[in-house]
């Protein structure tokens, strides 16, 4: 066996960045505990947690973040396998290299994209005026800086269906041309076969990547603070509104916003890791 | 055989809803005029070319800053990735279940929470609001993907190589760059590619850690798109993710062209 010290050594530079990672949540974790020593604040108290949770504001923030997070992650990870399942049934062909353009395409641009496809006067609205549907802007439906967070939302998908489907293809294409033509093979239909036999054994990869775009849509802060309403705000770019006021002491009362998101991702990552692996191993064992 | 129509017709559907905003960039980026509810421009100019390559707020500094630190993002990213995933694939040691957790750890916090955090870190060690303060986060929020990549890679092909090259009296060092690295390279690529696209796309940490000292093309459009000037942010926008994309495509070359060179005896 090799060295075991070789192997610290080589870990060294990953270690500076994981304590790097883990003080900066700390760093978090206690300022929002009102620790400010700068400020001559020593005394920990959970007073800014409780304030923060006794704003209505906060509450309508975090059902704004659900909300965009759930909508867009479970559409995403539905439509995502879908067309995971098409590049597998067709072959992946130059399709398989252009679902990559919207996964490197940043948030910025996507907004922009949204804005130019989905607002009122948005070539969206240009069909329907063409198509007869409508007959001036203030007819289409409006999607943008809206409470309902619609385009948001569409902007999300458009990013994050891509990335279910290249996420899940190589396992998909894997489990399909071995497990999923025996099945055909012994009489199943193509659609049995699928749904039998390559969708279940596709799920841990479908269901990890619903995990990352659900945090992600969760923590995220680009496309609500561009396409979202004034009111209210999501989650992230509210925290981001008190991180800014031009009064240092508040800082405390914006790092436990900064500290609800970072608790909040956390103990849903824990409870669908605790509930998928449940269900994965439900499904594994019925095969 | 009417099903496989169905399935490319919805793969042809996935594709122009790829393809139609992309499409809408360029028209808008050339756009003089373009008024409701015309479904073309009615007029083209140059003006946001111009604008973008000679105007006051030109590109290119944007682009050099943006590149370089990209470049030494993805290159600081890879070197980490390579060390960590030659300790996670080719080592036995107490503690190794960690280093996948460590690995992950900057994907798990989310993004502006770890922005805000890395930054009140970096005041303490005096690096906030400078370059390589910046440069330190985008090395992190690549890391995880350089390791995953270069981890499944280095596996792949083991230590065994090394090890004959050593029976026949190589050194550990000219093991490594002789026997490993050429194998090594696609991996190594994809992970530089990897990274360079994600420091030149952040925004939210690059605004937090650099405090607005440290200027980014990513930083530099977000205003645009605020602003009601369709034609400059689509201008801006088309530079941004063609610049993107034309490194991406140029990494991707690469890989192939290494890739053909080893199949040839």
């Amino acid at each position: 066996m090799r060295k075991k010290r070789t192997a610290y050594l080589l870990l060294l530079p990953l270690m500076g960045m994981t304590a790097l990672a883990l003080l900066a949540c700390g760093s978090v974790l206690t300022q929002s505990l009102g620790v400010v020593p700068a400020f001559g604040l020593t005394e920990p108290t959970l007073d800014y947690y409780r304030e923060a949770l006794a704003d209505p504001a906060f509450f309508s923030a975090l059902g704004v973040s659900l909300r965009v997070a759930l909508l867009s992650a479970l559409a995403a990870a539905v439509l995502g396998t879908a067309l995971c399942a098409a590049l597998v049934r067709v072959g992946p062909g130059p399709m398989g290299l252009l679902i990559r353009l919207p996964i490197l395409v940043p948030h910025a641009v996507t907004a922009l994209f949204a804005i130019l496809l989905l607002s009122q006067t948005g070539l969206l609205a240009r069909w329907a005026w063409a198509l007869g549907v409508i007959s001036e802007p203030g007819e289409f439906p409006q999607l943008l800086f809206t409470p309902g967070y619609g385009g948001t939302i569409l902007a999300y998908l458009w990013k994050e269906i891509p990335f279910v489907a290249y996420f899940t293809l190589a396992l998909m294409a894997g489990v399909s041309c071995t497990l999923g033509e025996a099945a055909e093979n012994l009489g199943a239909s193509p659609l049995r076969a699928f749904l039998t036999v390559t969708l279940p054994l596709s799920l841990p990869a479908i269901s990890q990547a619903f995990l990352i775009i659900f945090l992600f849509a969760f923590g995220g802060y680009e496309l609500p603070l561009l396409l979202g309403a004034t009111l209210p705000k999501a989650l992230p770019v509210y925290a981001h509104l008190a991180y800014m006021h031009p009064d240092l002491r508040q800082r405390p009362a914006a790092m436990a916003l900064y500290g609800l998101i970072l608790l909040l991702s956390a103990a849903m990552a824990t409870l669908y890791g605790l509930l998928t692996r449940h269900l994965l191993r439900r499904v594994e064992g019925g095969q | 055989m009417r099903k496989a129509l169905f399935l490319r017709l919805f793969l042809g559907l996935a594709a122009f809803c790829i393809l139609l905003p992309a499409a809408l960039l360029v028209l808008w980026s050339a756009a003089a005029r373009w008024s409701w509810p015309n479904l073309l421009p009615e007029s083209w100019s140059g003006r946001t070319a111009r604008e973008l390559l000679f105007g006051a707020q030109s590109i290119w500094p944007l682009l050099g800053s943006s590149a370089a630190l990209g470049g030494l993002a993805a290159a600081l990213a890879t070197l980490i990735g390579l060390l960590t995933a030659r300790a996670a694939a080719l080592y036995d040691f107490p503690g190794k279940p960690l280093v996948r957790f460590a690995g992950l750890l900057p994907l798990l916090i989310p993004g502006t929470v770890f922005a805000v955090g890395i930054h009140l870190a970096l005041l303490r060690l005096g690096l906030a609001d400078t370059l390589a303060g910046v440069l330190l986060v985008h090395v992190m929020t690549a890391l995880p993907y350089s390791i995953a990549i270069l981890t499944d890679v280095t596996a792949a092909l083991g230590g065994g190589l090394e090890e004959q090259a050593a029976v026949l009296g190589a050194g550990p060092v000219r093991g490594f760059f002789a026997v490993s690295l050429p194998e090594l390279t696609p991996g190594i690529l994809s992970s530089m590619s990897m990274a360079f696209i994600l420091s030149y796309s952040q925004y939210f940490t690059t605004l937090i850690v650099g405090g607005g000292r440290v200027r980014t093309l990513a930083l530099a459009l977000v205003p645009y798109i605020q602003g009601g000037d369709r034609s400059l942010a689509s201008v801006y926008a088309l530079a941004f993710t063609g610049s993107a994309l034309g490194v991406f495509a140029l990494f991707e070359t690469l890989i192939h062209r290494w890739q053909k060179r080893g199949d040839r005896p």
